[in-house]
């Protein structure tokens, strides 16, 4: 470059905000004085030569201002844009430092992307199920109505008439299987009985026709159907012309009105139709004894849920009289009024929170690690940092330089984490039990985006925040003087990463120690005696007829034909029907009437499990006989008023008495039955639940219609199958046959969800003590290598490598015992939130914590076994003449 | 700021740039090299040639350092940039089109 002149140069100007005005007057300064001595210089005084050069530059203080705010501006630019550059500077640093020491990232982030993809996953099916709001207009004004209770329709029509509250509300009842004819081929699909204000509450609106609105529940224009999305497709072919199409469910015709969006799947995940509840006072019993109807509704504006909850009992209080027969004094008094989110979601929520917290520990576990892999890498870097450090990097930005480190190195664990996730997460909702509510909408969005960031950061502050403090206090002097390694600073460091080593161990037995007891919890229940033997049974579906569906002789009828068929069956030793199957049918409970002990009236009648059986019921199930005699085939046709009780019923009604001869009945029936034969009591459809009394009925004093078919048999669930079709189809071709699965399935399916939290928990648990074992490993081996010399010593003064062997061990168990203790006390703390999950174990199982606190000490033992080996093998020549 | 001074700062900008395009110069020198070589037909007002310099710094057209004046005075020099040379090249072209249009029209007969 040509210059006009060459001034001498000063410096360059680095610039700080608060010198900008001071430089301003500088060269404003510069430019009067140099103006004044031209003027001087042509002959003026100094005074007027100084007051024109003022007078010729303008206004001084408004150029000072203007002058001072542009060079702000620019030096801040110039700052955030020279941040940003050592950002990059810093980033590439650390990309080459990693690039040094493969061995380090592909560890550290192998760990990292372990527990981060776990968390992601874990966390993608909680934000699902837990977090994402329901997919229903203003889903958190919704409320579910007395969630442990339900109304007959005649009690629907004066709540939903009396109720201002909660408004509009709407009943639906029990989701149940219906045969549906008239297309194809007849299929069984789950259908659900709706008031038709359902659609009105949620906010949804049809995707194809119309919803049910306000008049369809009405007698006589009841004869519609709305169709699932899913069913739509699958048995309609997506056909855009399906409203006005004429369907039959369960022998009724309906037509088609509409066909609802895929999202919408109330009351569960499984529903396909959804047909109107006739409200008619006509039909006298199912209006006040039939269906029972479950409340849904939405608060009014400006109405809170106790506001509601409160007007909800005081109305149900007020229409207990409607009833036709007397009601407990106290029926309708518990009725809550939750919020729907929190209904639905209702168990998996224990479930899910404890696989986050589980999940959560095992990334802790993770951290610790890569932050003790982090401070042995401090250590060989030291001497780098110290040079970083006398060259002229200040504190904060050699802290910075390490902090970019970490969080390069944990953004790359998050990518990686995030495609793990991906792929747990196909495997985890294909592994969630099925009843796990909002399961379709599990996946990666913006909010499980965004918790992998935060994940991501944190992580790094974790895992980085050590080694970098610790640089922060490096003695420059000695870093790059000695060039060895420091021994204050290695003191300092060992005892850090001591800490470290504990506290992963500590977390490890946490999780251990959670792991078993819920597995623990697991085998206990395994051993809960059923009361019924599930080897060998399957249990099939089998729909009734459904042009007879109104008629339980022609059920009857029906049924023993099937059954005749199914005993023909070659390996089947013996088969019956049941109303309501363990396992399977959810509850069949009935108030009923003690001849001896009469209800006082007002008070709660006593309610037993109603089942309806065939004689050879007990028989297929294993269910032994304790006195008296079975349902037989003389019950069958006469209906002579016959009963077999179980041992629960019979010591709760007739305590210290023989059953033998008593009467019961039906509180709406005249005719008593009478006890002829006692059984043992079963499990009806939870292994942890109390097991509750149980009356066995012949099936034409059944309340229901369709019933299971059951058979015992020499082969298997899947292989029986055919033949079971076979043999209902030969009785009648119309039947769509529903499940037919084994009886042992049935009982596994009812505690998936807890062998799915035990499952995950136990590979949590596994995960961590591993890294835990891994985590010993290298402290342990680090020191070994560090103390050569000081071994080498020791062996040369006389001690025999025993005494080496001993040494080193010693050191890993100080450090396994101190895991252990601190394990041991926040295991206490926490495996209580199991709560519900547990079975027959405290949450505090003194043998389970022993076992565990071993386990701990065996695993950090043969950590710490193979460098104390090796230190006993030290060459003290060697040793000492090394460094 | 009126249409007029608009005009002013934009052409006072180009005539700054020009100033530097033999090399490093303080403001002082600036003004006088604009007032000389148009024979005072261009009279600047200082203040508003110190916030055309410190605008184009600010755009990242000229840089500056502390220097020493002739009669060792600490003065601030100003230095065009690769970006600013650019850009003179560009106005100058610019302005002389529109100069050349304006005579056309003006000595239309």
């Amino acid at each position: 470059m040509t210059r006009t002149s060459d001034p001498k140069r000063l410096f360059r100007l680095l610039g700080s905000p608060a010198g900008v005005e001071r430089d301003v007057d500088t060269e404003l300064g510069f430019h009067l004085e140099a103006r004044a001595e031209a003027l001087i210089a042509a002959g003026a005084v100094p005074e007027a030569a100084r007051a024109q050069a003022l007078r010729e530059f303008g206004d001084l203080g408004a150029a000072r201002a203007e002058l001072s705010a542009i060079d702000r501006h620019r030096l801040s630019r110039d700052r955030l844009r020279e941040w940003w550059d050592s950002l990059g500077l810093d980033v590439r640093f650390a990309l080459r430092a990693f690039a040094r020491h493969p061995s380090f990232v592909v560890v550290a982030l192998a760990t990292l992307a372990l527990g981060i993809g776990g968390n992601v996953a874990i966390f993608s099916v909680v934000n699902a199920v837990l977090l994402r709001p329901l997919p229903y207009r203003q889903p958190d004004r919704l409320v579910r109505v007395w969630p442990n209770g339900s109304v007959p329709p005649g009690i629907f029509a004066i709540v939903s008439k009396r109720t201002r509250d909660v408004r509009p509300i709407a009943g639906y009842l029990l989701q149940s299987q219906v045969s549906l004819t008239g297309l194809r081929e007849p299929v069984r699909a789950s259908a659900v009985g709706v008031t038709a204000e359902i659609f009105n509450v949620l906010g949804s609106r049809a995707q194809l026709g119309r919803a049910l609105a306000a008049g369809d529940d009405e007698p006589g224009r009841d004869r519609v159907v709305v169709l699932s999305h899913a069913l739509w497709r699958s048995q309609f072919g997506g056909d855009p012309g399906v409203v006005g199409r004429p369907v039959v469910v369960d022998g009724v015709g309906r037509t088609v009105v509409g066909v609802m969006p895929p999202d919408f799947l109330f009351p569960s995940p499984s529903v396909q139709l959804w047909v109107p509840v006739a409200i008619d006072p006509r039909i006298g019993a199912s209006y006040w004894w039939g269906n029972w109807l479950q409340l849904v509704g939405r608060l009014a504006p400006g109405v809170d849920r106790v506001a509601a909850q409160a007007e909800v009992r005081s109305v149900l209080d007020g229409a207990r009289s409607a009833f036709p027969m007397r009601m407990p004094d106290d029926w309708g008094r518990d009725a809550d009024v939750i919020p729907l989110r929190d209904w639905i979601v209702g168990g998996s929520r224990t479930t899910l929170l404890l696989l986050l917290g589980a999940v959560g520990l095992v990334l802790l576990v993770a951290c610790v690690n890569v932050a003790n892999l982090s401070l042995a890498r401090a250590a060989a870097r030291e001497q780098e940092i110290g040079i970083r450090a006398a060259l002229g990097a200040g504190r904060g930005r050699v802290v910075r330089q390490l902090l970019t480190e970490s969080v390069v190195l944990a953004g790359a664990g998050a990518a990686v984490g995030l495609l793990l996730a991906v792929a747990l997460l196909t495997l985890l909702v294909a592994f969630l039990p099925s009843d796990t509510p909002r399961l379709a909408e599990v996946g990666i969005d913006g909010r499980v985006l965004s918790a992998t960031v935060g994940l991501a950061l944190l992580t790094a502050l974790i895992f980085g925040l050590a080694p970098a403090l610790r640089a922060a206090r490096l003695d420059v002097r000695a870093a790059v003087g000695s060039g060895t390694r420091l021994s204050g600073g290695t003191f300092v460091r060992r005892r850090l990463a001591d800490m470290l080593v504990v506290a992963q161990l500590g977390l490890a037995v946490i999780l251990v120690a959670g792991a078993s007891v819920l597995i623990e919890s697991f085998i206990r229940l395994r051993r809960v005696d059923l009361g019924f033997q599930t080897e060998n049974v399957t249990a099939a579906n089998v729909p009734v007829p459904s042009f007879e569906s109104d008629s339980l002789r022609r059920a009857q009828a029906f049924y023993t034909a099937v059954l005749d068929r199914v005993q023909a069956i070659p390996g089947v030793s013996a088969a019956a029907a049941v109303g309501v199957l363990p396992f399977g049918d959810g509850i069949g409970a009935g108030p009923i009437d003690v001849e001896d002990s009469p209800t006082p009236s007002g008070a709660a009648f006593p309610l037993v499990e109603m089942t309806s059986i065939t004689p050879d019921y007990f028989r297929v199930m294993g269910i032994p006989l304790v006195a008296g005699r079975g349902i037989t085939e003389a019950d069958r046709d006469s209906a002579g008023g016959v009963v077999v009780v179980d041992e629960v019923a019979a010591r709760k009604m007739w305590p210290g008495e023989s059953p033998l001869g008593k009467r019961i009945r039906y509180v709406w029936r005249k005719d008593w039955l009478t006890v002829v034969g006692v059984v043992g009591a079963i499990r009806r459809d939870s292994l942890n639940d109390a097991q509750r009394p149980s009356v066995y009925l012949p099936m034409l004093e059944s309340m229901r219609v369709e019933h299971r078919i059951v058979a015992r048999s020499s082969v298997g669930a899947q292989a029986l199958a055919p033949a079971l079709r076979e043999a209902v189809a030969s009785v009648d071709r119309n039947v769509p046959i529903g499940s037919i699965r084994s009886l042992e399935t049935l009982v596994e399916g009812s505690a998936a969800h807890r062998r799915f939290a035990t499952v995950l928990v136990g590979i949590f648990a596994a995960v961590a003590l591993l890294l835990g074992a891994v985590g010993t490993y290298g402290v342990v081996a680090h020191a070994v290598t560090r103390r050569r010399r000081e071994i080498g010593v020791r062996l040369a003064l006389g001690a025999r490598s025993a005494d080496v062997l001993r040494m080193v061990l010693g050191d890993g168990l100080r450090l396994a015992l101190g895991g252990a203790l601190l394990g041991v006390i926040g295991a206490a703390a926490l495996t209580r939130l199991a709560g519900s999950l547990l079975y027959g174990v405290s949450p505090t199982d003194p043998p389970i914590f022993a076992g565990v606190t071993a386990l701990m000490l065996l695993v950090a033992l043969a950590a710490t076994l193979i460098p104390a080996r090796r230190a006993s093998r030290v060459d003290p020549t060697v040793a000492m003449r090394s460094e | 700021m009126d249409a007029d001074l608009d005009l002013l700062q934009g052409t006072l900008d180009v005539l700054v740039l020009k100033a530097l395009v033999w090399g490093q110069r303080h403001g002082y020198a600036v003004a006088g090299w604009i007032k000389q070589t148009s024979d005072q037909a261009l009279t600047v007002e200082d203040r508003a040639l110190y916030v055309s310099l410190h605008r184009l710094e600010d755009r990242g057209l000229v840089e500056s350092e502390w220097g020493l004046s002739d009669n060792n005075r600490k003065a601030k020099y100003y230095r065009l940039t690769a970006k600013g040379r650019q850009h003179l090249r560009a106005q100058t072209a610019r302005w002389t089109r529109y100069a050349d249009a304006v005579f056309k029209v003006l000595r239309a007969t």
